[in-house]
């Protein structure tokens, strides 16, 4: 595969103090990355850079090979869809569409067949004559990524495009951009804060915080093998308990649980909820503790369990596991799968 | 919502708006309708439309006439360039200079036309400070005053900064994020200029060209003390022969064709928003 977008070094501050600092990054051809943090952490910042808005103090954007850091967005081989959709109110549809090709001057025939593919694509045949005003938050999104996919952008760039959606059209509009990646095969780069969006749409995951990058990696090896504390707490649900090295393993109450990074001194060992078992109180195993609460969420019910220690962990069960359980029950807690971190004094 | 309550609605309605149709009527629609009464009077004693006839007969009303409209065209389109461009600067660059035009360019509105126009005539008149600096170089300054430059001049100075402030606010509509999006799908200044941001002000662009435009034709303190002679803009023309020559059935005439040629404009104007509304429902 290869490389379509290099980031290389780049630095960006801000008068506020923020901005990001020392980011790398390299996207494949055709490949969907995903910049994901909370706001601040600078995600915007290095989209921003990459289409051409912002210009990095110091480092490299290359495209295809090519330094473009120097170039005015109207320059690049980039094309950006915004969260706030950015279609212009006086113009159609149509002459949204069309207003790009016309710039690259494209014959008319031409230009009003690619607006009419393009309209097909994002399943809004027909409404070229219309006003943008005249369409739902969720339509105008499509016009807009409709008018960034018409210019063949060697890179695409989103900048939380679906944020302003409700929530079940959000995830319409995740499925389409996946099916539309598959068939046009275009380098994207999706900037958002919901974690869910980001696990649901990404080959590969940036995780970033106070502006640099904590973990780059696949959506599973970051759920399953999250590198940092802040990237333990930030994707997916996460249980923490104190532990205490002993031996080659960390000790948490009565398990012995794996020290697989070779910790030393105080740990966090972050279990996710579905890889907390429950058990009958009298099976003797386990940390002993109170059925607190019972959350039935669709297909899966969250239950939380008052440790006898203190603290309290959530665990997951398929919903028709929870039928005999009732909250102030006494149950035994073990775990199947655990990852250790060393214990941060502000953490 | 209840028939008796849309009803006591409608009323209430009547009540708000009757204050400002009546002062309408009293202050604007009687005055013209009755100047057109007047106007119809032929000097003959009979009634006809031979005071509007004159208007283009006489070759000293039809100078007149084309003075008026010459020294409003120019006047508006300077203005709108000067305000448009000021406008453009201020929204899309910053720095102190346009921190200094922006708390300056609104005095012009806080002085009275008369003094104003006294400055000008100081300034710019035969003897006046800038003929004089000019002297010093050897160059020798043409007619400004009393000549059809002056008047143009004085409407400069009391239009661009109500148009501006028009414009300004139109510019300050238009987000920095639709600029972003044409930047981004490769349009370059001047297409951004003119596919984006002129249609996105073209209304207040409008409203401006109407304000202006209605104030210049109907102008009469510059153009009485700092035009020439002859011709003469409408308003000075009416002035004197309604003063001068007392003819009250001609100034009615006069009166009513300026008010013709201003709603040619208004109708544009009112089709413009027309289509705006219609468009958009």
């Amino acid at each position: 595969m290869s490389l379509q977008l290099s980031v290389r070094d780049v630095t960006k501050r801000f008068k506020t103090g923020e901005g990001v600092t020392g980011i790398s990054l390299d996207v494949t051809k055709g490949e969907l990355v995903t910049l994901l943090g909370p706001s601040g952490c600078g995600k915007t910042t290095v989209l921003r850079s990459i289409g051409g808005f912002l210009k990095p103090d110091s480092g490299d954007i290359l495209i295809e090979g090519r330094s473009v850091v120097a170039l005015p967005p109207e320059k690049r081989p980039t094309s950006m869809v915004f969260q706030s959709y950015n279609l212009w109110p006086h113009m159609t549809v149509y002459e949204n569409l069309a207003f790009g090709l016309k710039i690259r001057k494209l014959p008319k025939a031409q230009i009003r067949e690619a607006v009419a593919d393009a309209l097909r694509l994002v399943q809004l045949p027909n409404s070229e004559k219309k006003l943008p005003g005249q369409l739902s938050g969720g339509q105008q999104q499509r016009v807009a990524l409709a008018r960034s996919l018409l210019l063949k952008p060697a890179v695409l760039l989103l900048d939380e495009p679906f944020s302003a959606l409700d929530a079940k059209l959000r995830q319409e509009m995740r499925e389409e951009l996946r099916e539309i990646q598959t068939q046009t095969g275009l380098t994207m780069v999706f900037v958002t804060h919901d974690q869910e969006e980001a696990l649901a749409l990404s080959d590969r995951i940036v995780v970033m915080n106070h502006g640099h990058i904590e973990q780059a990696a696949a959506p599973r090896h970051i759920y399953d093998r999250p590198s940092t504390l802040f990237v333990a707490r930030f994707i997916g649900k996460m249980n923490f308990l104190e532990g205490v090295v002993e031996g080659s393993g960390i000790r948490v109450g009565p398990f012995v649980l794996p020290n697989e990074d070779r910790i030393e001194g105080e740990t966090l060992v972050g279990v996710r909820p579905e890889d907390v078992i429950l058990k009958a109180a009298e099976a003797g195993e386990g940390m002993k503790g109170l059925i607190k609460q019972i959350m039935v969420l669709g297909h899966y019910a969250e239950i939380s369990v008052e440790l006898e220690g203190g603290g309290t962990v959530r665990s997951f069960q398929p919903k028709d596991a929870v039928r005999e359980l009732t909250a102030g029950q006494q149950v035994a807690v073990a775990f199947t799968k655990s990852i250790a971190y060393p214990k941060i004094g502000d953490n | 919502m209840s028939k008796g309550q849309g009803r006591k609605q409608a009323i209430l309605g009547l009540i708000m708006v009757s204050p400002s149709f009546l002062l309408l009527l009293i202050v604007v629609v009687l005055p013209i309708a009755q100047s057109f009464v007047v106007s119809l009077r032929e000097e003959s004693g009979g009634i006809g439309l031979g005071r509007y006839a004159y208007l283009f007969e006489d070759k000293g009303m039809r100078d007149n006439l084309i003075f008026t409209l010459r020294i409003t065209l120019v006047s508006c389109a300077l203005v709108l360039a000067v305000s448009y461009a000021m406008a453009l600067y201020m929204r899309f660059s910053d720095g102190r200079l346009v921190d200094w035009i922006r708390r300056t360019y609104m005095i012009p509105l806080f002085i009275p036309g008369v003094i104003a126009t006294y400055g000008l005539m100081n300034l710019l008149g035969n003897h006046g400070w800038l003929s004089r600096f000019l002297l010093v170089f050897g160059i020798e300054l043409p007619r400004i005053i009393f000549d059809q430059k002056g008047i143009i001049i004085a409407n400069l100075w009391f239009n661009i900064p109500f148009a501006t402030m028009l414009l300004s606010s139109a510019m300050a509509g238009i987000p920095a994020s639709v600029i972003e999006s044409a930047r981004d799908v490769g349009a370059g200044k001047l297409a951004i200029f003119f596919r984006v941001i002129f249609p996105l002000s073209f209304k207040t662009f409008l409203v401006a060209l109407t304000f202006v435009f209605m104030g210049v034709i109907g102008s009469f303190t510059a153009p009485f003390l700092l035009g020439p002679n002859a011709p003469q803009m409408l308003g000075v023309s009416m002035e004197q022969i309604f003063g001068v020559f007392r003819e009250r059935e001609q100034a009615a005439a006069l009166a009513f064709f300026t008010f013709l040629l201003c709603s040619a404009l208004g109708y544009f104007y009112i089709r413009s928003m027309a289509q705006e509304e219609a468009s958009r429902s």
